[in-house]
């Protein structure tokens, strides 16, 4: 009996110890690459994998590890293989995303800081990596401020600023949809820049207000809201709200016969909302920021069928984010020939990206002075479906995003460099 | 001005009666076994995403019957396997349980079905205003209400009229003596457990023809279920149900005046009736000790 007790716990000693040595064998790795002087150059992604912005987090990321092999398949920045550093930033903490891009930069000793889809969590991350001095790309965070009024020398910015949007969209929905708008607008950074910056692009076209409301961020029941718009009797009722919040409003306001009544609209739209709805909410006037149908356009074939040879599905204007902010990173390195943060954002400032990386119709670059990416924008109209199951969107122009992006002298943007 | 005011009071008693069935689930297991569960919100997501893959074989009223009792069946599993252990210890354990019992919902539905928003369609009959002045009233919100008001007939009959029913007011108030009298205390804790879950099923079911079906439903929906509870009174059932319908309405009526109040109003209402009459509007005294 106490033999085989004896037994029992060698065993389990030995399991404990072949467990222990396994682990061990797990840490070895980086340290032998390390030795062969493969040290790979990290990329950090601080970014939403939980949480209300975990649909397009994940498409950023998907965006994100294509470029890296990509990159690795074209012979890695400076000869040395790009590694992907993925941490959950979480929705909506400012905190966590702070602690975790310190966690990046600190101790995992990353080359690039990438993140976040939340403009909030946007800013407080750049305040970090401007402390820190590394390269910051904020791929799909669009409050303007982040190439605007706190602008930083390290930070750049590929999706547009909400005053882009806003100006690409104005002119469609004056001329087919009225002048008298209503506005339903998320209670925070980004509803609010962006309701400013309608009013203002309206204001030039001859749009007036008919009225606008704030709704809380993650309001589930907009009942009481369409209640109030449609009393305004407006022309257009405006949907500012994105993701979960923007699919309860639209399906809520078609639910309610609204569609039939009034022009639904709004700046930005995204093909995670339009997916999440039945095929008869998907209607209204709207702005992508990026779209998988651009025929003609060199290299958008390619990269369609290499996202959905990934994940089975089209990449959205997130997964284009992820794509050219990564690529971003290779691109400023190489040009700048250092891995030096302030000879990279010199590289980076101004620089126009290749077709493959751009993947747009017009020439897409880095504005110099304020560091924000002016590419294309999609103006048009929701729809069920298209020849495609996933073409939900018929973009009836593009915009080139030099014509919104408005005067580099009337922005409030003033990089200060280092030294 | 009137009109609208008349309409949001309207309006908000629609929203409120879902935030009732909701709460309804949540009082029922407050109630009898003193657990907090703040999983709730995890079932109700579950119940909306099982009936979301039921719908391609039983249609959207076959789900509508079977994804609850699945609901229930698993909240049955996780009262036997987890919760179960924790009844006599100082709530918080439970409460702690249930709090990281609901990430981890949440991070299952979110793992199995994506975290990509997915499309719930209701049958097209229910999905149109009954009339073009009275837009906010479609099928479909009419006959939740309805299922609604069902759900809680049905529950008070159960409550009143049956051996269970009365076993479970019965340890409501005194769980020892229920005990003492040769009651299962065990079967019945369960039993009042999947009843509750089975309520967060339906309305996950419900939520989901309304709204986006997305992992974080059940965690953006929870809240006023706490809050009706806290208003309407902790250990009454009524209370819950009046609770639910008074939150629905000042939430209607927030937006007339002031929307960006919309979802504050609710939680100044709990503060305001936990320092006027802290038992809740029609709660025991001496329960929220």
């Amino acid at each position: 009996m106490s033999d085989t007790d004896r037994t029992s716990v060698g065993g389990r000693r030995t399991v404990l110890r072949a467990a222990l040595a396994l682990g061990a064998a797990n840490l070895a790795p980086p340290f032998i690459r390390a030795a062969r002087g493969e040290q790979p150059v990290l990329i950090g992604l601080d970014n939403p994998l939980t949480g209300t912005y975990a649909a397009v987090g994940k498409n950023e990321l998907a965006g994100c590890e294509l470029a890296v092999s990509q990159i690795n398949a074209k012979g890695g920045i400076l000869g040395r293989p790009a590694e992907l550093r993925v941490e959950d930033s979480t929705s909506g903490d400012a905190g966590t995303a702070v602690q975790k891009a310190r966690k990046l930069i600190e101790r995992d000793k990353v080359d690039f800081l990438l993140g976040n889809v939340n403009s909030a969590l946007g800013l407080a991350m750049a305040q970090v990596s401007n402390e820190k001095g590394i390269l910051h790309i904020v791929p799909g965070g669009h409050t303007d401020a982040i190439t605007g009024a706190t602008c930083h020398w390290n930070v750049f910015r590929v999706c547009n600023a909400t005053q882009m949007e806003a100006n690409a969209a104005a002119q469609q929905l004056i001329e087919k949809a009225g002048r008298k708008w209503y506005y339903i607008t998320p209670d925070y950074a980004f509803g609010h820049t962006l309701q400013a910056a309608l009013e203002k692009a309206a204001e030039k076209l001859g749009g007036t207000k008919a009225g606008a409301d704030l709704a809380p961020l993650g309001t589930t029941d907009f009942s009481s809201f369409l209640i109030k718009a449609q009393a305004a009797n407006p022309d257009v009722i405006i949907f500012l709200p994105q993701g979960d919040d923007m699919i309860n409003a639209l399906k809520q306001a078609v639910q309610f016969g609204l569609d039939k009544r009034f022009h639904l609209a709004g700046a930005q739209q995204e093909l995670e909302s339009l997916e999440g709805l039945p095929p008869e909410a998907r209607i209204g006037s709207w702005v992508f920021e990026w779209y998988w149908k651009q025929p003609g356009v060199p290299h958008v074939a390619e990269f369609v069928e290499a996202i959905r040879k990934k994940t089975g599905k089209v990449p959205t204007a997130r997964t284009w984010f992820g794509f050219v902010s990564t690529w971003s990173c290779a691109l400023a390195a190489q040009s700048a020939k250092s891995l030096d943060p302030v000879k990279m954002a010199k590289a980076l400032g101004g620089m126009k990206l290749p077709p493959e990386v751009a993947l747009v119709p017009d020439q897409a670059f880095y504005r110099a002075e304020d560091h924000q990416f002016v590419a294309s924008l999609f103006v048009g109209s929701a729809q069920a479906s298209g020849a495609d199951p996933e073409d939900l969107f018929n973009v009836a122009r593009v915009v080139r995003g030099i014509d919104v992006a408005g005067r580099i002298e009337d922005s409030p943007c003033k990089l200060v460099w280092p030294g | 001005m009137l009109q609208l005011i008349l309409f949001n009071v309207f309006n908000g008693l629609i929203v409120g009666a879902f935030y009732a069935l909701m709460a309804l689930g949540l009082s029922l297991i407050i109630n009898l076994s003193g657990v907090i569960n703040f999983a709730h919100g995890g079932f109700l997501a579950l119940g909306a995403y099982l009936a979301y893959s039921l719908m391609p074989f039983v249609g959207f009223w076959g789900a509508l019957v079977i994804a609850p009792f699945l609901t229930a069946a698993l909240g049955l599993v996780v009262e036997r396997v987890l919760i179960r252990r924790l009844y006599g210890r100082d709530p918080l354990y439970s409460l702690l349980l249930t709090f990281g019992l609901a990430y981890i919902l949440e991070d299952v539905t979110r793992y199995i079905w994506g975290a990509q928003s997915l499309p719930y369609p209701i049958p097209p009959v229910l999905a149109r205003p009954l009339s073009s002045q009275f837009f906010f009233l479609t099928g479909y919100r009419l006959f939740m209400v309805a299922l609604v008001a069902a759900a809680v007939a049905a529950l008070f009959v159960i409550l009143r009229h049956t051996r269970l029913g009365m076993r479970i007011r019965a340890g409501t108030l005194d769980l020892e003596t229920v005990s003492a009298l040769g009651v299962n205390v065990r079967v019945l804790r369960t039993l009042n457990f999947g009843l509750g879950i089975y309520l967060a099923g339906l309305a996950g079911v419900l939520a989901a023809g309304m709204l986006g079906l997305q992992p974080t439903i059940g965690t953006s929906l929870i809240m006023p279920s706490f809050v009706a509870i806290i208003v309407g009174g902790l250990g009454s059932l009524p209370g819950t149900l009046l609770g639910g319908l008074l939150i629905g309405v000042a939430s209607g009526l927030a937006t007339v005046f002031m929307p960006s109040a919309s979802e504050a109003i609710i939680y100044a209402m709990m503060g305001v009736v936990l320092l006027l009459r802290p038992r809740g509007l029609l709660g025991e005294e001496g329960r929220m000790q």
